[in-house]
């Protein structure tokens, strides 16, 4: 047993007064969780703390919290873990953001996580016909949909979501990641509506700002933005939906100009991903629209000699032409393949042996005779990131 | 006031199925729960859900290998109509969205299962329940016009009229405090079980027995209340759930020798024999010195014997639980687990529609019911099936029953009296005990005197105890005096519920004098079906104690036989 | 010590003052670079949006590369989004020997393997973790002493934690603020330090990009920064360059200058922010040029 203290975000709405900060002495092994720190504070010195919780296994999603500024399930976070990440030894306990408070750690999720989960239709559309029994579907189509499937609605990707921070509209990473799960469904007739509506929408999928927070918060490993880039994945790649946010032309601007010069032409990114992506794109109405807005921004960048007017005209030509040449033959081998070869780590795991001898440098910052593989912990990911 | 043809108290798989039943039969439905509905408990089940749906399979088949999973205690009218349906609800599961696993040939793959004579188990990696019910609340979701949903208001009463009908139920709304009687035709129980009641428990906090407690609080009778299941593989360190699925796979049970002890008691079936079979031999190695851990009171899971990849696809859970919960890489070294308390077989006694008898316009389906088709011992992934066949086989005969009466008339007697008590509660002086610690030796207790292993002496001192705690129950004190979102005084009413489950559970253990399915009593060791192949029913008598009395088991194909695995 | 440096596009694109100005530290700091100049983009997770294979195809082409400067040789880059990109590529490469085999079919036309395990870091990684902070201290002529600077890491180098080996022992973090100390600078706490910059939807949702960027500046401000510091010429891009337009869309002006991270190093080093090519930026980091006038002043 050790002792832990706590500090509790409170508010009582019925007071009047203002939230406040409470803190709590308990004590438990330190293997234990942070939510049977709470209970136990609330069974010894204040039955009023407020905290939705249940099963006490990550897998009912009640207890989503923010634990020293980061978001995640209380009875997912063990103790001892959280005295490391708390500043001068307090355990900091708060509601989960973007979504309103109703009383201290318990915030509205209908408001908020639920209002945009309903807003991606997300229940099962059927092909027609249904079968008698069941639908055929390859093995590793469920399997990849169970990743979607293992999300919890706890709350804690939307909770610290940076696209939801300045954007409230923005669907959302949970919703996104539920609308996965019916877009990579095969019994789903509805794939195409589905990511078109999500395309087009301004607060959709383009609205992702790519920061990786919600992957880093999700306790079951559904890594919602990497389902939303699969949503981008089949817009693009299987339906080739040209939306209005400049999505799909950003990223067809961004392939092509690497395909051709081999690094990107960041002039060239700008007015293609606007206006569509060839030499004319500038032309086009939309992107002479940004071009007069970023005016100023351009002055000013040939004015202090950032941006040359070479720069701005000429392809970069940093990469030998050869080099080029290998790079642009790369890009159609690959492209050119009607199969798509994806990787999903969820799903396969990590090799098992040490494969010592392919190993190319000898790990210099890695600990001696051990490789990333030998300390690798199955399915979730490497105890050692690859880089080290 | 709202006013419903059909009400359901609790959202788990059996009470969401119900939900979907009415409204399609053309009810009117509300749905309501103390916590939102994906967060009920039935998002724990992991392993699966049994049907006969392979072309080489009979649910004959099923039904006789759930029949003796029960040690013959289970109504076999029952189970013919629960094994007869599974495959038409799989399917339908299916339809809706499920995301069953699939073989090589892209149909529904199916897994072993403790007590099942062949592989008929259709399942979701190892988060089956999770799967079925998030599909569910999707259904819900789609129909929101055709079920009113008040989720997070916790029901403090059922109503029952003169005539002795139930007429609908009191309910205070978590949020607001705000208090309601809801009217309805049919009221159909789906609070599920009572694992709050032992400590420790797989169970979730939110299983403190409401439905049990509030059906016998208006005198609908109760049956089968002793037999509770210890599942065979818990986690010694908090006592977590690790589903069957994993010896399903072919996960291995050692002692501290090294052996597969279950070869002694099961040689056939091994780890697979039924859940009862499996958790005494564990605990008898434990009893008789051969258990794992500092303490030895530990049992090791051997997940190792399992490819690796096939752990990673199908028992991702565990991966997650062992190395969260436990510090283990169950690929790499065994876990170690123990018996604990897991499922209630008994409940609120029903028919085969789910209907409460005494009881008009009462339902129950779920883990909260009885009908039985469990009898003395669950088979494993037979408790979905049983909450989403009767889930529907309750709505379905609600709604029908529903066209034609009249809205029942409900005064508003019982609102007021529980916003007295629950004012009552709140008001209490600090001069009792802390709910909290009443719970805590409730907890201990149970599982001290009612687990694998019982008898007379412990039993009757468990009794002794509850009654205590009864008592000081009533003056037990809490915090929070406010309304909004007060946990506490909800607290205070289960704590309530879980005394009067406990109480029934150890009189029926007391009463019957034999050891059948999970009910082991080592002075009574051997079964009995000359005197006791019967039903323990228990119901309250006027003055709060329980009532003993026995009802017939249900017999159809297959006469009680010796029970071996 | 030699390094394989990928230097990336921005750096010799639009924010060619970040390449300028490692060129000029390298030297200083003895640190030998073999430009890989036959390499390509990384992506930026945009290729990989598009095409995992293609995107794991490019990187393991680029490490590839790297290895043959040398198998022992550490790749360094000096972008944070490199950094993400590459490593979830090697993630990917790395753990299955299947998938590295069928992406190194992709390269074998052009004599190209890449072989598991590269050890690719970013300039802020290499200079903590193998260059060491103790060599770093003894080569600064010019300490940073009162100048407040604020960090900002950029997204692909602080998340996802265990894929970019982020925890107790390599607090990656917090490298940041220990260089800046090292350094002799004021570490600024401040909300945005870990938020992300906006640039990823600049082109798809600009208000929302730039309200990102608009507001860690003027968090940073609020909390009297004299400049922010980052390793992403990327977030380089919408915390400068659109700076403008960003004060536009917070309503308040912002006045943030925002330094690479070789430029403050240089500073250190003793070098003039001209050298280092401060005056390019699209907001005049005039506080710094102020704080290192009046410190060439006072050591003059």
């Amino acid at each position: 047993m050790a002792e832990f203290t706590l500090r509790i975000r409170r508010w009582d709405p019925e007071s009047g007064e203002a939230p406040y900060w409470d803190q709590h002495t308990i004590d438990l092994e330190p293997h234990r969780s942070v939510l049977e720190g709470i209970l136990q504070a609330k069974a010894r010195f204040d039955g009023s703390i407020g905290i939705r919780c249940s099963c006490r296994a990550a897998i009912c999603g009640s207890c989503g919290v923010r634990i020293n500024g980061q978001p995640g399930l209380a009875c997912h976070t063990h103790l001892d873990h959280a005295l490391k990440g708390a500043k001068d030894g307090v355990i900091e306990v708060e509601p989960m953001g973007n979504m309103p408070i109703i009383k201290d750690l318990i915030v509205d999720m209908d408001a908020v996580h639920w209002k945009k989960v309903q807003r991606v239709t997300p229940w099962l559309i059927n092909k027609e016909p249904i079968p008698e029994r069941e639908y055929i579907v390859p093995h590793h189509n469920m399997v990849d949909i169970t990743q979607s499937m293992a999300c919890i609605q706890c709350g804690a990707c939307v909770s610290d979501c940076l696209s939801m921070e300045v954007d409230p509209e923005f669907i959302g990473p949970a919703a996104l990641a539920k609308a996965y799960r019916f877009a990579g469904d095969p019994r789903d007739a509805q794939q195409f509506e589905r990511v078109k509506d999500l395309a087009e929408d301004p607060h959709g999928i383009y609205d992702c700002t790519h920061c990786f927070k919600c992957i880093e918060a999700c306790p079951k490993g559904v890594a919602p933005m990497n389902q939303i880039m699969r949503l981008r994945r089949i817009a693009t790649g299987t339906h080739h939906i040209a939306d209005r946010n400049n999505g799909e032309r950003h990223e067809s601007a961004f392939v092509s100009l690497v395909r051709d010069h081999g690094l990107l032409w960041e002039a060239e990114l700008l007015p293609r991903s606007y206006g569509g992506d060839s030499f004319f794109g500038k032309f086009a109405p939309k992107a002479g629209m940004e071009l007069l807005d970023s005016l100023p921004v351009i002055a000013r960048g040939l004015l202090r000699r950032k941006v040359t007017p070479g720069k701005a005209i000429m392809p970069p030509r940093d990469v030998p032409k050869d080099a080029r040449e290998e790079i642009k033959r790369i890009f159609e081998k690959v492209e050119g393949r009607d199969e798509v070869r994806e990787l999903n780590l969820y799903i396969s795991g990590y090799d098992e042996d040490a494969e010592g001898a392919e190993t190319a440098s000898a790990s210099s910052a890695a600990p001696q005779g051990q490789t990333s593989a030998e300390r690798g912990q199955p399915g979730m990911s490497p105890e050692e990131s690859p880089t080290r | 006031m709202p006013e419903h043809d059909v009400l359901i108290i609790g959202a788990g798989l059996a009470g969401q199925r119900a939900a979907l039943a009415a409204a399609e039969a053309g009810a009117t439905v509300a749905i309501l729960s103390k916590v939102h509905p994906v967060r009920s408990h039935s998002v724990a089940a992991a392993g699966g859900i049994n049907a006969a749906i392979s072309l080489d399979d009979r649910w004959e088949s099923h039904a006789y290998d759930t029949v003796k999973g029960s040690d013959f205690l289970g109504d076999q009218d029952a189970i013919e109509i629960m094994c007869r349906e599974a495959p038409g609800e799989v399917m339908h599961l299916e339809h809706i969205g499920v995301t069953f696993h699939r073989n090589e040939k892209g149909e529904l793959d199916l897994r072993a299962f403790g007590g099942a004579s062949m592989k008929r188990t259709a399942y979701v990696a190892d988060i089956t329940g999770q799967a079925i019910l998030h599909v569910l609340y999707e259904q819900l979701m789609k129909y929101h016009e055709r079920v009113d949903r008040f989720e997070e208001w916790f029901t403090t009463s059922l109503i029952r009229d003169d005539d002795g009908r139930c007429v609908g139920c009191v309910a205070r709304d978590i949020r607001t405090g705000d208090m309601q009687t809801f009217k309805a035709k049919a009221t159909i129980l789906a609070q599920g079980g009572a694992g709050q009641c032992f400590k420790p428990t797989t169970n979730a906090l939110i299983c403190t027995g409401d439905g049990i407690a509030q059906a016998y609080e208006i005198g609908a009778p109760l049956m089968d209340m002793e037999m509770i299941q210890y599942h065979p593989t818990t986690l010694v360190e908090n006592g977590f759930l690790i589903t069957e699925g994993a010896r399903g796979e072919g996960a291995h049970l050692l002692n501290s020798e090294g052996e597969r002890f279950m070869e002694k008691y099961a040689p056939n079936k091994m780890e697979l024999a039924s859940r009862d079979v499996v958790s005494r031999a564990e605990q008898t190695e434990i009893n008789e010195g051969r258990g794992v851990g500092p303490d030895g009171s530990g049992i090791y899971l051997d997940i190792t014997v399992v490819p690796r990849k096939r752990v990673l696809e199908a028992l991702r859970e565990i991966v997650n639980i062992g190395k969260d919960f436990a510090g283990v890489d169950i690929t790499r070294e065994p876990i170690m687990i123990r018996p604990g308390q897991h499922y209630i077989m008994g409940g609120v006694k029903t028919d085969v529609h789910g209907q409460v008898p005494g009881v008009p316009g009462l339902y129950a389906a779920g883990e909260v019911a009885c009908v039985s088709v469990h009898g003395g011992n669950r088979l494993g992934a037979n408790s979905l099936l049983d909450t989403l066949i009767f889930g529907r086989r309750s709505g379905e005969h609600a709604a029908e029953r529903a066209k034609g009466m009249p809205i029942p008339k409900v005064s508003d007697a019982q609102l007021k009296a529980d916003i007295a008590r629950i004012d009552r509660i709140i008001a209490r002086p600090r001069d009792g005990r802390r709910v909290s610690e009443i719970k805590d030796e409730l907890g201990t207790t149970m599982n001290r005197y009612v687990a694998v292993f019982r008898d007379e002496a412990g039993l009757l001192q468990a009794h002794e105890t509850v009654r205590r705690l009864k008592e000081q129950a009533k003056t037990a004190y809490i915090d929070d005096r406010g309304t909004v979102f007060n946990q506490d005084v909800l607290g205070a009413i289960e704590l309530g519920y879980m005394l009067d489950v406990a109480e029934a559970i150890v009189v029926a253990a007391l009463e019957r004098k034999e050891s059948r399915g999970a009910q082991f009593r080592t002075d009574f060791p051997e079964r009995n079906d000359d005197e006791w192949l019967k039903h323990i029913d228990i119901s309250r008598n006027g003055d709060d104690t329980p009532q003993v009395s026995y009802s017939p088991v249900t017999i159809t194909q297959w006469q009680p036989e010796e029970r071996k695995y | 010590m030699k390094v394989a440096y990928w230097p990336g596009c921005v750096s010799r694109g639009f924010t060619p003052e970040l390449h300028g100005s490692m060129e000029q530290i390298a030297p200083l700091l003895d640190i030998e670079l073999v430009e890989l100049d036959r390499a390509s983009c990384c992506g930026a997770g945009v290729i990989a949006e598009h095409s995992q294979e293609l995107a794991d195809t490019l990187n393991a082409r680029t490490f590839a590369l790297a290895q043959q400067v040398g198998s022992d040789t550490m790749m360094m880059n000096i972008c944070s989004t490199c950094q993400g990109a590459q490593t979830e590529c090697q993630e990917r490469l790395d753990a299955s020997a299947e998938y590295r085999a069928l992406v190194n079919e992709n390269l074998a036309e052009y004599g190209l393997e890449y072989r598991k395990g590269v050890k690719n870091k970013n300039l802020l990684w290499l200079l903590v973790e193998d260059y060491g902070l103790d060599e770093l201290r003894k080569r600064v002529k010019r300490p940073l002493t009162n100048l407040k600077v604020g960090p900002f890491y950029g997204c692909y180098i602080v998340r996802p934690t265990d894929r970019l080996g982020i925890d107790d022992e390599y607090p990656r973090d917090t490298y940041m603020s220990l260089l800046i100390e090292a350094l002799g600078g004021t570490v600024i706490e401040y909300a945005g330090a870990q938020k992300c910059c906006g640039f990823p939807i600049i082109t798809m949702n600009k208000e929302a990009s730039l309200r990102q960027a608009g507001r860690h500046l003027g968090d940073a401000a609020d909390a009297d920064a004299d400049c922010l510091v980052t390793p992403c010429p990327l977030c380089h891009l919408n915390l400068d360059l659109q700076q403008p337009l960003a004060e536009r869309i917070v309503g308040r002006e912002l006045n943030m200058p925002v330094l690479h991270l070789p430029q403050l190093i240089g500073l250190a080093l003793g070098l003039s922010p001209k050298e280092l090519g401060l005056g390019r930026h699209i907001v005049k980091p005039t506080s710094v040029i102020d704080w290192s006038t009046s410190v060439i002043a006072g050591v003059a």
